[in-house]
């Protein structure tokens, strides 16, 4: 019996050091997805794209010689369960950074628990105000950041090239009835009116559960627009856009970085093919570090990278970056990133961040041939470039 | 001058008249698309109604076997191709699941009081959600079914396909169930059961078996419905029927609970009563409440549904 104990005892204290050694030698990086649940399909984009990433920066021999551990949990787009894990990543796992590869939700109640710990965060493409702002502070969150677009600038620079390149004169506006549906869709209507376009109707739907838009559709149909803006997530997107196309409605269809999914082209189908939407990543840009992901990712996982993907793999090269640059003490991790300056994204040029917020190019995707393609780029800076909030 | 002022008027009126002709076939449009959702939502509700009528439970598992029928028939269709033949299988499945139901869980509980096949009822229908979500995963399933009827366009007005699809199919339902309640001795059975199960009993007809053809057309009808909203959203998805679940109650107490007739009549209101909220009058209204606001109007007024009598 004594032995046995003693046995145990050895046992369990070579795990520990085994643990210790590894932890030792690691960089723990803490990420976290819907890996399951509603938003399942980028959950799994998210993490497909980051660990693609670790496995780049760990094959060409870490930083500095340390291998990345990086630490994932699945939020299932549950706000509680975020807290939970922020918690965790910090206290249990000791991170030194954090990439989000969630949606608003989940990620904007993570902010104030990593400003707090004083643990950086880049989140891949949530796109609440929240999660760059503390509004009881009425400061910015110094510790996150943000490389996917605020709703507002990516529906004010949808807005720019429905106007100005596809010469929409009516439109009409269609959006899901969360804060992201409610932020792109007043960034575009504001924008619109302001380019001189007359906006015919706003329509709001539920979000999650509406799946018949025809109600909308057929009363948006009535005042026969140049341009339909839709926002939504990829399901409701192709629903949408088939529904409009049953009811033999004309006009132009524009979406937003939602409907960047595979998911979204294979539920429309044909209906699909003219859709434009603006995003967060072009397909068509030449740089090699672009068509190196799009190639490597689809041998990875025999399926299209999409937007949410693109999105959290830069975010985590971002942090990877930062690392490379500061070592692994988290509060001059904060300061490389916010000395970021003309980095050379997967999702674009990222010429700095403001308040944490991201300032690069909208990329305007058209989807042809089944695939979505560039079509253009709105870069006007007085688009791109974030209000700064007091 | 003058000339061009005619001119002028002339083509205001033309616009005019144009706008009025765009706004009455609109008026169509979302009449046929309000009657469409609203035939769906009788498919589900009339099994649920069946079952109160007879059993007194409140069957939350019909929107499972809803669910099921939907995919029984999504995979059939990948399987063989056919669409009709994805139907009468996705009904087939859900009738089936239905008899389980109805035997292995009901019955055996029929002797407590009704709240506990009610709690047996809301477990299934969760546990069924999460089986579908592993078995067929998280993600929503597209049903690009072909059905080959084609569209029906008169000016801007479009009757769908599928929007054909589910009148021809309900309407047809609704002829079978009609005919083989008043015109064959199951269905006068099944209807003297649901006034009084005891002297039905009592003159020698076997309540058990009625009681399962009851579940098997009941479940056969939410399969079917399943199968249409696959095919016109087409979208299936594991937690489909979450919201039918409870719109399907509220419609059949809006029409009576056990009312066969005041439950078609409340679907298709609802249907068109969503619809009109929405795409006529744009008042952002929360659609799913529709159904619980005509409820609480209509039973203000008529405490037993729309047909539903003291």
């Amino acid at each position: 019996m004594k032995c046995r104990g003693f046995l145990f005892s050895i046992f369990v204290f070579s795990i520990l050091s085994l643990t210790a050694l590894a932890y030792g030698q690691d960089i723990p990086v803490g990420f976290f997805a819907p890996i399951t649940g509603p938003a399942a399909a980028d959950g799994a984009s998210a993490k497909n794209a980051v660990e693609l990433g670790l496995k780049e920066v760990n094959d060409a021999g870490g930083i500095s010689g340390k291998k990345i551990n990086l630490i994932i949990y699945d939020d299932r787009m549950n706000p509680q369960e975020a807290v939970a894990i922020a918690n965790k990543l910090i206290e249990k796992d000791k991170v030194i950074g954090v990439v989000s590869g969630s949606y608003s939700a989940p990620t904007r109640v993570t902010a104030p628990i990593f400003q707090k710990a004083g643990i950086p965060m880049v989140a891949g493409y949530a796109v609440h105000p929240d999660v760059t702002w503390d509004p009881r502070e009425k400061k910015p969150n110094d510790f996150c950041f943000r490389n996917g677009f605020l709703g507002e600038i990516e529906g004010a620079a949808a807005a720019q090239f429905a106007v100005k390149n596809l010469k929409a004169k009516k439109v009409s506006l269609i959006f899901m009835d969360n804060d992201f549906g409610r932020a792109i869709s007043s960034g575009f209507a504001d924008r619109a009116e302001k380019l001189g376009a007359k906006v015919l109707t706003k329509q709001m739907y539920k979000f999650p559960g509406e799946k018949d838009f025809r109600p909308y559709l057929t009363r948006i149909k009535e005042g026969n627009p140049d341009l339909i803006f839709a926002a939504g997530y990829y399901n409701e997107a192709a629903s949408i856009v088939r529904q409009a196309k049953e009811l033999g409605v004309t006009s132009k269809i524009m979406g937003e970085e939602g409907f960047d999914s595979p998911k979204f082209l294979e539920i429309a189908g044909p209906a699909a093919e003219g859709v434009v939407i603006a995003t967060n990543l072009d397909r068509d840009d030449p740089r090699p570090l672009v068509q190196n992901f799009l190639k490597n990712y689809r041998k990875a996982y025999n399926e299209d990278a999409d937007m949410v993907g693109a999105s959290s793999y830069d975010a985590f090269m971002i942090l990877v970056n930062a690392i490379k640059k500061a070592g692994t003490d988290p509060k001059a991790i904060q300061k490389a990133l916010l000395e970021t300056k003309d980095y050379n994204g997967l999702t674009g040029k990222i010429s700095r961040f403001v308040q944490g917020e991201v300032v690069k190019p909208v990329q305007i995707q058209v989807v042809k041939g089944g695939k979505f393609h560039r079509l253009g780029v709105v870069d006007n800076p007085e688009i791109i470039t974030p209000p700064t909030k007091q | 001058m003058v000339r061009s002022n005619e001119f002028g008027v002339r083509r205001k009126r033309l616009r005019t008249q144009h706008f009025e002709l765009r706004t009455k076939f609109m008026l169509w449009q979302q009449l046929a698309n309000g009657i469409a959702i609203g035939s769906v939502y009788a498919l589900i509700s009339l099994g649920l109604t069946m079952v109160y009528g007879i059993l007194r439970i409140l069957h939350v598992a019909h929107a499972g076997i809803y669910a099921l029928g939907a995919y029984v028939g999504l995979l059939s269709f990948r399987l063989v191709g056919n669409f009709w033949l994805s139907l009468i299988v996705g009904m087939a499945g859900a009738a089936v699941a239905g008899y389980i139901v109805e035997r292995f869980l009901y019955m055996p509980l029929l002797h407590l009081p009704r709240i506990a096949p009610l709690i047996v009822s809301i477990g299934l229908f969760t546990a069924m959600e999460e089986a579908f979500r592993i078995v067929a995963g998280p993600h929503t399933l597209a049903y690009n079914a072909r059905v080959g009827l084609g569209d029906l366009s008169i000016g801007s007005f479009h009757l769908t396909e599928t929007q054909i699809l589910i009148l021809f199919v309900t309407f047809a339902v609704l002829i079978f169930l009609w005919a083989f309640l008043t015109k064959t001795r199951t269905g006068l059975a099944m209807r003297a059961c649901a006034q009084d199960p005891e002297t039905t009993s009592s003159f020698g007809v076997n309540v058990s078996r009625i009681i399962a053809i009851n579940f098997l057309i009941g479940s056969a009808m939410a399969g079917a419905a399943g199968v249409l909203i696959g095919v016109y959203d087409n979208q299936v998805w594991p937690t489909m029927g979450s919201i039918p679940a409870y719109k399907a109650l509220a419609i059949v107490v809006l029409g009576g609970l056990g009312n066969i007739p005041g439950t078609v009549l409340a679907s298709i209101v609802v249907g068109l009563a969503e619809t009109f909220f929405i795409g006529v009058l744009a008042i952002p209204f929360p659609r799913d409440a529709v159904a619980f606001v005509a409820m609480i109007l209509v039973l203000m007024f008529k405490p037993y549904g729309l047909l539903g009598k003291a």
